[in-house]
């Protein structure tokens, strides 16, 4: 009977370290902190899922879990701020305006390219809408918390963002089906008559929340509408956008219409033309999202440039490296590299462009990106300096909580036996 | 033959044409650290060049006094890259037309250089990024394809830039149809099977007729009427063009094995996954891989790195193995990027003197014209690159490219962008 229950205490402290952030400090590793320089032979303390303390010679409370990590590289867990992992679906193509649909829907906590993704030091992902409509759904920011409960991968001290699309793909679905937009003009007279009517139905509502205050009896509340409901809260900015665009002219269109309406543009992805309109995206403080060296897949995309960033960079505008690829999410840290092929940018500037960046442009970067005292406990262990293109990820944290670890799932590691 | 007229025209055949005037010009590559891939580096080294080859390697070379001298103190030199089933010159502009993939099951006659554009704008921003030879395919959708052009990535015209011309023929083990014949697996064998037979008996009659010089003597039923069809699969079944499966999985790398041995081709697997169950098979019989599945994911219950290890299993092995980027197929205009699957097959074990080699050497061995490119030789076509450091390394930067003997401007789509935006 008493080694029955040793045996279930065993098993509920189990369970509790599989659920629950874990104390963890990591000794004597190389620590790219993003924002406060390199610290050589640093430690990093992680308490209650959060970081309590970093530096040469922090000491390390008793009884605390300590991974060796000389020699190592330990960095900001990356982010991607546009990606399309762990959803069922993606496209609502029935509609060009479908405020409505909610990414959470679809998320799949349990999905694979979850874990494919932390293996490449990856914690936490904007996954998104695609940009077959105008106005598309409301996208997800989560952290990997690979076979979590979704309520507990959800990133919840951040807006959420709704994706929009320019260009080509709404043009090119619904004009195909003979419908508006099939052209860009149609593109921008659809988003224009969704916040018009968003406006006025935001107006009729806010009349009879304000009736219902000063107690007028008797009232009946507007109809409810799914997609103005989404629509009012970003106008009242509850609600973040990710623009996807690729020409210099659209950049400049979506920035002037969230001007004009007074709505938060947060990143615009595939920002291909960005470096011919640098200063405007600063002046904006929108952040440009997209590729290093994607070009000339498609016409709209046919004038990316590497050499950008340099131009960008020195404007003052925010760069995110995404990856919009199960695939590349798995090494952004290469994507990042490559940058330097073709720019003169800091290394810690680069580095921004996965971790800090990124946590901007989800609007997280009080809480992750970079590590300091106060952030989230979200690490990533690289065997050699994550910019050297032939290191490897050896281990990711979450909050203090090791959600992949190289020794146990490479296919060297023993026991894996797949050779 | 008038005097006058004698010098203008080696004036314009010489003097005018630029591509002739470099190469006739000694190129000295001065103080490097070379990495022939054949052979061990050698340190603060020089290449000479001349007439479009590499001529002399060694130290303290003594050029011609005017030679042009490039300066790689403190820097790499390596052999262009070489990159298998691109689009490189086909595809030309997004919406100005893109010619890969014939309609049609069979058409093993498509010949890619039929279509390529030489002012194709890919063919500038591939070589800055190193790779500087390419072999660009007529198709992958089909279960034959067509024919593919090995090429230089510098010259005038079409022509200019041809090494070989019928590097291989295309096939696609996976390359069923949703609704036509063939719809399955064993549909695709039994098509390609069934062609490689008709091409056996039209070689026949061929025979028979006497060859293409069309004897006066056989009747109208059995007279021999040339089909072009036919004719593109010969080279393959008498093993002068060698025969390259696309395949996608384990199923499709058996059929491939099935027919290389049937008709005893001259057979090359392009794989992108399935491919450590059958290394040691394809290293007995020297059948050589092109690999384009390094950065594939791999399923739900195969090991995270199970792609980016498996270039270290096939070196083990002893297959014969080049990179290819995979993911893009042919249609991606960012063969540029060809060291990243070799960057990440480093970090996961492959060692990266044989991560060199599957980028430079072993792709031309493959294609048979490991006597011209690939390596850094006496004798051999002077395609060079000065790097800042290793290609596996993403952040290398590229100083220089030599094509054929010539200094390539270091100039694409991408830096005139570049200067036009610099300015603001």
């Amino acid at each position: 009977m008493r080694n029955r229950f040793i045996l279930f205490v065993l098993a509920v402290f189990f369970m509790a370290c599989l659920v629950w952030p874990q104390d963890l400090a990591l000794k004597g590793g190389t620590v790219l902190t993003v924002t406060k320089g390199i610290i050589e032979n640093g430690t990093v303390v992680i308490r209650d899922g959060m970081i309590v303390g970093v530096g040469q010679d922090i000491p390390i409370p008793a009884g605390m879990r300590v991974i060796d990590v000389t020699g190592k590289y330990v960095m900001p867990g990356i982010i991607d701020s546009h990606s399309h992992i762990a959803l069922t679906d993606i496209n609502e193509a029935t509609d060009p305006v479908t405020p409505q649909i909610w990414m959470r829907e679809a998320l799949e906590p349990s999905s694979d390219s979850i874990k494919k993704t932390l293996a490449g030091g990856v914690t936490m992902v904007k996954t998104m809408h695609g940009s077959a409509n105008v106005i598309g759904g409301v996208n997800v920011t989560i952290k990997l918390k690979y076979g979590d409960r979704i309520e507990n991968m959800i990133v919840k001290d951040t807006r959420q963002q709704i994706k929009m699309a320019l260009g080509e793909n709404p043009k090119r679905l619904y004009g195909s089906k003979g419908r508006i937009p099939s052209t860009r003009m149609g593109n921008a007279f659809v988003m224009r008559n969704a916040f018009l009517k968003a406006k006025e139905y935001k107006e009729k509502w806010d009349a009879y929340e304000k009736q219902k205050a000063e107690g007028k009896k008797g009232l009946k509340p507007p109809e409810k509408d799914l997609k103005m409901e989404t629509l009012k809260m970003v106008l009242e900015k509850k609600l973040g956008i990710d623009c996807h665009v690729y020409r210099a002219d659209e950049i400049v269109w979506i920035i002037n219409f969230c001007k004009e309406w007074d709505i938060d543009l947060l990143q615009l992805s595939h920002c291909i033309d960005g470096y011919k309109v640098p200063d405007i995206l600063a002046d904006a403080g929108v952040c440009y999202g997209g590729w290093i060296d994607w070009w000339g897949f498609k016409e709209e995309a046919y004038d990316g440039c590497p050499y950008g960033f340099e131009i960008m960079h020195k404007a003052g505008v925010r760069i995110v490296i995404n990856s919009d690829s199960a695939d590349e999410c798995r090494y952004l840290y290469l994507n990042a590299a490559k940058v330097l092929k073709y720019n003169d940018i800091p290394e810690e500037e680069v580095l921004k462009m996965i971790t800090l960046n990124p946590a901007y442009a989800v609007e997280m970067e009080h809480k992750a990106g970079s590590i300091e005292k106060g952030k989230d406990g979200d690490i990533a262990v690289f065997d050699k300096y994550p910019l050297d293109s032939t290191s490897k990820c050896l281990m990711t944290i979450i909050e203090g909580k090791v959600y992949f670890d190289y020794s146990k799932e490479s296919i060297t590691a023993e026991g894996v036996g797949y050779e | 033959m008038n005097r006058k007229i004698f010098i203008l025209l080696a004036a314009v055949l010489f003097g005018l044409n630029p591509a002739f005037s470099q190469s006739s010009q000694q190129i000295l590559i001065k103080n490097g650290t070379i990495v022939p891939v054949k052979g061990a580096q050698i340190q603060k080294a020089d290449i000479l060049i001349e007439a479009g080859k590499i001529i002399k390697i060694g130290r303290d070379l003594e050029p011609s006094p005017s030679a042009h001298i490039i300066d790689a103190s403190g820097k790499y030199v390596y052999p262009g890259m070489v990159a298998l089933m691109t689009a490189v010159g086909v595809t030309g502009y997004p919406g100005a037309g893109n010619d890969m993939n014939e309609s049609g099951v069979s058409t093993p006659q498509m010949d890619p250089f039929d279509a390529i554009n030489p002012e194709d704008p890919c063919i500038a921003v591939t070589r800055l990024g190193g790779v500087t030879t390419v072999m660009t395919v007529s198709g992958t959708r089909s279960p034959i394809n067509g024919k593919s052009v090995l090429m230089n990535l510098d010259g005038r015209l079409a022509q200019d830039l041809v090494i070989k011309r019928y590097a291989a023929q295309i096939f696609n083990m996976g390359a069923k149809s949703e609704s036509k014949y063939p719809s399955t697996l064993p549909g695709v064998v039994s098509l390609i099977e069934e062609k490689l037979n008709k091409a056996k008996q039209y070689a026949r009659k061929k025979e028979g007729a006497g060859g293409e010089k069309q004897g006066g003597r056989e009747n109208e039923s059995s007279r021999f009427s040339i089909d072009l069809e036919m004719e593109a699969l010969l080279p393959v079944l008498k093993g002068e063009a060698p025969a390259l499966f696309i395949t996608n999985d384990e199923v499709t790398i058996r059929n491939a094995l099935k027919i290389i041995d049937e008709f005893g081709l001259k057979g090359i697997i392009r794989a992108s996954r399935g491919i450590l169950k059958y290394a040691e098979i394809l290293s007995e019989k020297n059948i050589p891989v092109i690999w384009a599945g390094t950065t594939g994911i791999p399923g739900r219950w195969e090991p995270f790195d199970l792609n980016y290890h498996t270039a270290a299993v096939l070196a083990e092995k002893g297959v014969l193995f080049a990179f290819d980027l995979g993911g893009w197929g042919a249609d991606g205009r960012n063969v540029r990027n060809l060291p990243v699957p070799a960057s990440l097959s480093v970090a996961y074990g492959l060692d990266e003197e044989e991560a060199i080699k599957a980028l430079t050497i072993n792709p031309a061995k493959i294609m048979g014209v490991d006597d011209k490119v690939g390596s850094i030789e006496e004798g051999k076509t002077a395609n060079l690159v000065v790097w800042s450091g290793s290609p596996v390394q993403m952040r290398s930067r590229i100083y220089h490219v030599i094509i054929n003997g010539k200094i390539v401007p270091m100039e694409s789509i991408q830096t005139r962008l570049r200067d036009q935006y610099k300015k603001h």
